[in-house]
């Protein structure tokens, strides 16, 4: 127990200062625009053509834009921490509302390809680690290093190209049925996989080569039983650990593979509002984004302390 | 994201082999190209729209009628330029940091660490990406946001690296001969990360590349007309299947330079294992 306590310190700060940069950030992009911020936001609320000064200086008070900057961003930061985000300066909906039906999108797509990475990866990289240097593991190897060199819109570009352009199995782009999250979710998968085939074959080949295996061997285990018995737990902690590196692929590989499938997820949201410089809309998806970083961290802090029961032991003593 | 990938056991120099070539291939395309192509990358030609590849037009034309090797070519000099300015800065600033933290210490040290904690909370290109978007895209915003993405890294190691080398008696005995920190830092310990940082800054190369196709792809990076890789692959999105050359020619000009930084990066830090090994 203590040892959680002592995981979730160090990724709360990280959660903190995610977010403080974050609406910092955003805060001086608000304030360093040139003009006028209650024209501007004047604009968005009413439409261009019906921005009057009092309407603005309705605003100006309304907002606290006539207060102290120091004191504007204390208020800033306030709202932010008290989950206030505001409404989209687009579609005028709550940012809030934004985030949640896009982010069921990208949870969806998330899962589904973190899913089928391991689904190609766990098979393959355990073939490879019972035959170190084999055909398989030499194949396996020059694939994993050829799609690492690749962004994911490359690798998106191939499948669309083979799959919906030439066979015509599947949509290029679109979300309307699940037909349509194949591509974007095998474009990720393949994307992870490229990493991770390697770590589960390195974390199998360094646990077979291990005492604790050759003994079970001379006690009458067969090579597989053996690993089965001994060997996943121990070659799942750098499998496990790595997991959390991989989700920084994954927030790449998202933003970019939504945006080339035209998949309404967190990623293509944060794109668009980049774009149309929608504010609010860039903090909420930032935000969520940097928090589930945090928690997928944690997450996997904590998977190591449960896999591997020292990792408590040395953190206590 | 940098994991080293095993590659088969070789003599250092077939090692090197294969990645120089690539990114030779990719440099005399940059630096050749636009002597041997000679039409202009931005002038459009629409009644030549999406032509396939001819005596003229090498690789054929895209959507506008431009002539897609000669955008190619200048893009290579573009993202190569562009990937080799961010690398040296970031491992300039990286290593400078790193130094300063590990020779200082205290709360300098935790105040430089804390900072790369805070660039390094942002997964991938996500802090690129806001701080080119929030610019407004171009070339300054976009350089500016992959430079913060790149030194923690390289801050890291250099830290870490330098703190090895403060602790060895030989740069004690100078720290007590009263030899000021400059001095120290630059004969003693400088050296020693130099060492390391080839490799980092090899993979960072790689990295830079995808980062900036990536921005360019989202249209956050170098905005069009300008020729640049990832804004051609997401310019040519829409007619990919009525021009499949021009769509591949800078898929796999993307391909070949970040395979050729990647396997440079994993044949040097090999190379240099095994020395240290004899």
């Amino acid at each position: 127990m203590r040892s959680v306590l002592a995981l979730l310190g160090p990724r709360l700060t990280q959660a903190a200062l995610t977010a403080w940069l974050l609406a910092s950030l955003c805060f001086a992009f608000v304030h360093a625009l040139p003009g006028d911020t209650a024209l501007r936001i004047a604009a968005a609320r009413v439409g261009d053509d019906r921005v009057t000064a009092e309407v603005a200086d309705r605003i100006r008070r309304e907002e606290g834009l006539d207060r102290p900057l120091l004191q504007q961003y204390g208020t800033w930061l306030r709202r932010i921490a008290t989950g206030d985000l505001g409404h989209s300066l687009v579609t005028r909906k709550p940012v809030w509302q934004e985030i949640a039906y896009h982010g069921r999108f990208t949870l969806g797509l998330g899962a589904l390809g973190w899913l089928l990475s391991y689904l190609i990866a766990l098979p393959l990289g355990i073939a490879c680690g019972f035959r170190p240097g084999g055909w398989l593991d030499r194949i396996t190897n020059g694939m994993a290093v050829a799609l690492a060199a690749m962004p994911g819109f490359l690798v998106g570009i191939g499948l669309i190209s083979v799959f919906a352009l030439s066979l015509r199995w599947l949509p290029p782009a679109g979300f309307r049925t699940a037909g349509h999250m194949v591509l974007p979710a095998l474009t990720l998968a393949l994307g992870l996989a490229a990493f991770s085939v390697r770590i589960i074959r390195n974390a199998v080949v360094e646990v077979r080569s291990a005492f604790y295996m050759t003994f079970a061997q001379i006690r009458g285990r067969s090579a597989g039983q053996a690993f089965a018995h001994h060997g996943v737990r121990n070659a799942a902690i750098p499998v496990a650990t790595f997991a959390a590196l991989q989700f920084a692929y994954l927030v790449d590989g998202f933003v970019v593979v939504e945006t080339l499938f035209a998949y309404p997820g967190l990623g293509e949201l944060l794109v668009k509002a980049l774009v149309a410089r929608d504010v609010p809309v860039i903090m909420g998806a930032g935000l969520v984004i940097g928090l589930l970083y945090a928690a997928v961290n944690l997450a996997a802090d904590l998977a190591c302390v449960a896999l591997d029961p020292r990792h408590d032991a040395r953190r206590a003593a | 994201m940098s994991v080293i990938l095993d590659l088969p056991v070789r003599k250092p120099s077939s090692r090197l082999a294969l990645p120089l070539i690539l990114l030779g291939l990719v440099a005399a395309l940059a630096i050749l190209g636009p002597v041997l192509i000679p039409h202009d990358p931005i002038a459009q030609d629409l009644m030549r729209a999406l032509e396939g590849p001819s005596l003229e037009h090498l690789l054929g034309t895209d959507h506008v009628g431009r002539d897609v090797a000669a955008r190619l070519v200048h893009g290579a000099a573009r993202s190569l330029a562009l990937a080799l300015s961010c690398v040296t800065v970031a491992t300039g600033v990286g290593l400078l940091l790193g130094l300063v933290a590990a020779y200082a210490g205290r709360w300098v040290d935790l105040a430089i660490m804390r900072l790369s904690d805070l660039m390094l909370a942002f997964p991938g290109i996500l802090l690129a990406l806001l701080i080119a978007g929030f610019m407004g895209g171009g070339i300054l915003p976009m350089l500016i946001g992959i430079k913060l993405t790149l030194w923690p890294q390289f801050a890291r190691m250099a830290r870490a690296i330098a703190q090895g080398e403060l602790a060895q008696p030989h740069v004690e005995a100078a720290r007590l001969a009263g030899f000021p920190a400059h001095t120290i830092l630059i004969r003693h310990v400088l050296p020693a990360v130099l060492r390391q940082t080839t490799t980092l800054a090899t993979l960072g190369l790689g990295a830079a590349i995808m980062s900036i196709s990536a921005l360019g792809f989202l249209g956050l990076g170098l905005q069009p007309p300008t020729p640049e890789w990832g804004a051609m692959i997401s310019e040519m999105l829409p007619t990919m299947s009525e021009a499949p050359v021009q769509m591949a020619a800078p898929c796999l000009a993307i391909f070949v330079s970040v395979l050729g930084a990647t396997l440079l990066g994993q044949a040097l830090s090999e190379t240099r294992h095994e020395e240290t090994i004899r």
